[in-house]
């Protein structure tokens, strides 16, 4: 055979590649093998047929994905809109943090995925299309692209994207594996404020929105922790996201609430106590309000400087509101 | 020089003050979500945030977007954007570019007589 006395005879070593290569290209990605064999529990189908498209111009696949998920989750925006804030001219290309900051400037939580196929499958059994990096190449040789999964048929091992410029491209779910596993198993959900994607952990959420109420209008931060407090009853930074979100827009009423759950919650209550005691001040009681920061001074830990410091301006309020009373 | 200085100065001012005693949610974060020692996060990011600026400025970005584009990422994203920006991935692939890698690739695995794909290829002898 010519193969042989090309490769084989007369460079010996190149067959043991090629060899290699063969064995490469017949198996399965090891994720999508697992998934094959122990049947999980997400439908078999599905895809997320109302999911927008927008055809990708030149090296502008970045865009067309932010668009495509924004949109999904509800957010007005197309590609021309949001390539000035992601696309890097230089480069010829859109980097992930800038999509995940983007994301955050229209008003959407970006939330990172966990490096796993079925926390995609999860999302998009959720209804939720997710943003995915590919290297389409090999390694030493990237082509980075950006798609947006809406789909996947787990009999079929193939997955659905709104790729670049193809409305719906099926690939086999092996081949997704290793070129997202090549994007270095990047993926993120973009969840309207008031959503939880449906496969997050709670740090990974949380961290995704302390960096959205830095940047959100509260009202719009509010409802993110809100939404958390819902999935994660017992999360300390939900509630305390909660009541300064809402203290900051000034309904005394929920920043109250959370905050006594936030003290609850945690294992130091100085902070919420804390944050409770200036709520209270701000509706104008100002004796439970010295009562709550006294109990915050009392827990000590590293807020107990700033408890201290409460308490001091509360007492002298106080005696201030009492002296011109008096008068 | 001007933008880069009035940038720093705008960062200056988004620091989280310490408005009227309220404790920070991020604060109350430091020890939860991975972002370790968030004081010297934020100070690191102070300083990182005009260079990402310049940098972006450098690459054809436009100076006033830039400043958007800075003020939207979080003090790690700043972090690591600072050290990394030319070394991370920049997704990027127009499916023509792809679809010619493919083309040469086959037709040279045509040629060398491993596939055949295309009607006018003859393998070498």
């Amino acid at each position: 055979m010519r193969f042989d006395s090309v490769f084989g005879a007369r460079f010996p070593p190149l067959s043991g590649v090629f060899f290699i290569l063969a064995c490469l290209a017949a198996c399965t990605a090891p994720q999508t093998r697992a998934l094959r064999d122990t049947a999980p529990s997400e439908p078999r189908q599905v895809e997320l047929t109302q999911t927008p498209f927008f055809p990708q111009s030149d090296f502008q696949c970045g865009p067309a994905a932010l668009a495509t998920a924004l949109r999904a989750a509800g957010i007005a925006v197309d590609p021309d809109s949001v390539a000035p804030q992601v696309f890097l001219p230089e480069r010829k290309g859109s980097l992930q943090l800038e999509m995940i900051a983007a994301a955050r400037r229209n008003g959407a939580l970006p939330v990172p995925l966990a490096p796993e196929l079925r926390a995609l499958l999860v999302e998009m059994g959720a209804g939720r299309p997710v943003i995915v990096l590919q290297n389409l190449s090999l390694s030493w040789a990237p082509i980075w692209h950006y798609a947006v999964a809406i789909g996947y048929d787990l009999d079929a091992s193939e997955i659905i994207l709104r790729s670049g410029r193809t409305r719906r491209l099926t690939m086999s779910m092996s081949t997704f594996e290793r070129t997202w596993a090549r994007g270095g198993y990047w993926a993120i959900a973009v969840a309207a404020p008031g959503s939880v994607p449906a496969s997050v952990s709670e740090p990974s959420y949380l961290q995704a929105a302390l960096a959205f109420e830095k940047v959100a209008p509260p009202d719009q931060s509010l409802l993110a922790y809100q939404a958390a407090t819902r999935r994660w009853p017992a999360s300390e930074l939900a509630w305390m996201g909660t009541g300064n979100s809402a203290f900051r827009l000034k309904q005394w009423q929920v920043a109250e609430s959370a905050f006594r759950r936030a003290a609850e919650s945690g294992k130091d209550p100085v902070p919420a106590l804390n944050n409770l005691a200036l709520t209270l001040e701000a509706t104008g009681r100002i004796d439970e309000a010295i009562e709550i920061a006294r109990r915050a001074t009392a827990a000590g830990g590293p807020f107990e400087t700033t408890a201290r410091e409460t308490l001091a301006e509360l007492l002298a309020r106080s005696a201030h509101t009492a002296t011109t009373e008096k008068q | 020089m001007a933008c880069v200085l009035a940038a720093s100065m705008a960062n200056v001012a988004m620091l989280p003050l310490a408005n009227a005693g309220l404790v920070a949610t991020e604060q109350v974060a430091a020890g939860f979500v991975s972002n370790g020692d968030s004081n010297r996060y934020r100070i690191e990011a102070l300083f990182a945030r005009p260079e990402i600026q310049a940098e972006l400025i450098r690459r054809g970005v436009d100076p006033a977007e830039a400043r958007k584009r800075v003020a939207a990422l979080d003090d790690e994203e700043a972090r690591t954007l600072v050290n990394h920006l030319d070394a991370m991935p920049a997704g990027a692939s127009d499916v023509l570019t792809v679809l010619l890698v493919v083309f040469i690739v086959l037709l040279v695995t045509d040629i060398l007589g491993l596939t055949k794909i295309f009607s006018f290829t003859r393998p070498i002898k």
